[in-house]
């Protein structure tokens, strides 16, 4: 029996060889034993492909790169991504958003028990019971069962913030934006956010000051919480690539809380469905 | 050599701190950054790197540098002077970052006046490595983890307490005040690091600059700002007049100053749109030949001290060191 990892590379081999893809987007380990993403353009390189749990970002926002024309009169590239079932979401998200065409990418969707960040087990995997992605062209599975665990109260975590008073919950929030270095590596890492031109960097109108301090960065994270409020799909990579450890997980739950309790909705169930807060309905019946 | 104890250092340091502003390496929620203490006890002793160079002490991450006074006339205001402020803990590599930065604001004219009077105000005390840490490699660009340049005074930390050694006039006259007796001491030889790659010639970088590696070592970059924000040498700035007051008849500016990076894509942004760094490849390769070919070139000065930070922070692995790895093996 080929380990999932093996898999993965033949999978990827199979896309280059028979050049559906242009390049195959997984997990690598740098010689340091850092896990990067890695872009695979030949089949002799597929062996640098790897899988484990410490695989937290998510892959598709490098679908942002490959959606347009590298040139005049060439066509969108084809790629391959490695996927787990939270990426899988964002990738319909992307679908629904009309940011890539199906057909222009290969799914090598992953089962998946949960990853970690920083050597922990990461918030959203601890109440996720989702182990085959919702979308996939190949789907690469763990050897047995994964186990699902009993959760009763799917936003466990997010309760102790709604707990709080206003004033608790700013101050909090106010000690951990304090650490931000407005780096914007949450934004960027984010297969959500894509704007051309984000609301803190626009110059006309000038909605934020270039500022490096408490209220720029307050701002920002707050903002960018609301843009991605029933968009977000849990995938932690905001909070996976946060140089500065800020629990951004915490504020995007605390969002999908609100949305799947006024709404009913979860992000990227399908490409069909649109995000609640991009729709206007005036016959709309919050779940109130 | 003059030596003095944990006990006296403390105490020295708690009297300096009513004086003066003392900032120092404190742990936050496990990330090491320079922040303002109220004496020895708030420091993060004990340390190896930490996650930000002192560098916002002395070019701010955001400062104002003007204010402007719009009424019937205009009126333009200069902003109060930086307080004296001493920088204690700075590592070697640090030090001489700034000294980078100093090439940029105050070697060539003209001279930049809110940088040099940081400068002025700030002493810088070091803290030498015993030896280099996981992801650095001041030796490959000639540095030392027990290197003097760039500091007023460097601090090593020997049997029973800490070695001083003053290096610059301003360094020598805080040092004076310092308590401790003079001993015969011996300073202990940090440890080195072996193997590590060899920094090519500007000359070598230049003939590199269209290899296909640039645009795969670029293909994970997310285009965020962690790389430049955490280093010690980078020194681009984004300058907004911002409004701060508005009242009938009366206008007030700021004339902001704040990072910026040149790893993001607005960054070269221009007027009508025109990007001349239209792709992330151009941008990432653009920071590794600021730091080891422009700079140098243009500059006279180092654009990398290899404390390491960048390799650190980077997201998504992208390693400095490869990078320095893989153009010396091209060459080769």
């Amino acid at each position: 029996m080929s380990t999932m990892e093996e898999r993965i590379r033949d999978a990827a081999r199979e896309y280059l060889e028979q050049e559906k893809v242009t390049c195959v987007i997984g997990y690598e380990r740098s010689a340091r034993g850092v896990v990067r993403p890695a872009f695979i353009y030949e089949a002799d390189d597929v062996e640098r492909l790897i899988w484990g749990e410490d695989c937290n970002l998510d892959l598709v926002t490098y679908l942002h790169n490959f959606k347009h024309p590298p040139g005049r009169g060439v066509p969108i590239p084809k790629v391959a991504v490695v996927v787990r079932p939270c990426d899988a979401r964002a990738l319909n998200l992307l679908l629904y958003e009309q940011q890539i065409q199906r057909e222009n990418v290969k799914v090598i969707g992953l089962t998946c028990a949960g990853t970690t960040i920083r050597g922990e087990p990461r918030t959203a995997c601890q109440f996720c019971s989702e182990r085959v992605p919702v979308v996939y062209d190949v789907l690469i599975e763990a050897d047995g069962e994964i186990d699902v665990p009993a959760v009763q109260d799917e936003y466990a975590d997010v309760q102790e913030m709604d707990d709080w008073t206003p004033a608790e919950r700013l101050s909090y929030w106010a000690r951990e934006f304090d650490r931000c270095i407005r780096c914007y590596a949450c934004r960027q890492a984010c297969p959500g956010c894509y704007c051309y031109e984000c609301v803190a960097e626009q110059v006309e109108p000038h909605w934020s000051s270039i500022a490096l301090e408490l209220p720029e960065k307050h701002f920002f994270h707050v903002m960018r919480a609301f843009h991605l409020a029933g968009r977000c799909v849990e995938c932690d990579a905001c909070e996976a690539v946060c140089p500065m450890d800020i629990p951004l997980s915490k504020l995007n739950r605390k969002l999908a809380k609100e949305v799947e309790a006024l709404f009913g909705y979860r992000t990227g169930d399908d490409p069909e469905t649109a995000p609640p807060l991009a729709t206007f309905d005036p016959q709309e019946q919050l779940r109130m | 050599m003059k030596k003095l104890t944990q006990e006296q250092l403390n105490g020295w340091l708690d009297s300096l701190a009513q004086e003066q502003t003392l900032i120092a390496p404190v742990n936050l929620e496990d990330k090491l950054l320079y922040r303002e203490v109220s004496g020895s006890q708030g420091i993060a002793w004990g340390f190896e790197q930490t996650d930000m160079s002192p560098k916002t002490w002395l070019f701010p991450a955001t400062e104002p540098i003007l204010k402007i006074v719009q009424g019937e006339t205009v009126a333009v205001e200069p902003v109060d002077a930086p307080a004296p402020k001493v920088v204690f803990g700075v590592r070697p590599c640090d030090a001489r970052g700034a000294l980078a930065i100093d090439a940029l604001f105050l070697d060539k004219d003209p001279m930049d006046g809110q940088y040099a009077r940081h400068r002025e105000a700030t002493t810088l005390i070091g803290l030498a490595c015993p030896q280099m840490w996981e992801s650095c490699f001041c030796t490959v660009l000639g540095g030392a983890p027990n290197s003097t340049e760039g500091l007023d005074i460097l601090l090593t930390e020997v049997d029973g307490g800490y070695a001083i050694q003053a290096v610059s006039e301003k360094g020598k006259a805080l040092a004076a005040g310092m308590p401790g007796d003079d001993e015969d001491l011996t300073l202990p030889e940090p440890v080195l690091k072996e193997g590590l790659p060899a920094l090519r010639s500007t000359d070598e970088w230049k003939e590199k600059f269209g290899e296909q590696f640039w645009s795969r070592v670029s293909d994970r970059c997310l285009g965020c700002r962690a790389c430049t924000f955490v280093c010690p040498t980078c020194r681009c700035f984004d300058v907004r007049d911002e409004v701060v007051k508005r009242r009938p008849g009366e206008q007030v500016f700021e004339r902001l100053r704040a990072w910026d990076a040149c790893t993001v894509s607005a960054y070269r942004r221009i007027a009508g749109g025109h990007n001349p760094r239209p792709t992330q490849h151009m941008r990432l390769r653009n920071r590794f030949y600021c730091k080891f070919m422009y700079y140098p070139e243009d500059f006279n000065a180092l654009g990398c001290v290899g404390c390491g930070r960048c390799i650190d922070a980077c997201p998504v692995g992208i390693d400095i060191l490869e990078v320095v790895a893989a153009v010396d093996e091209m060459v080769t």
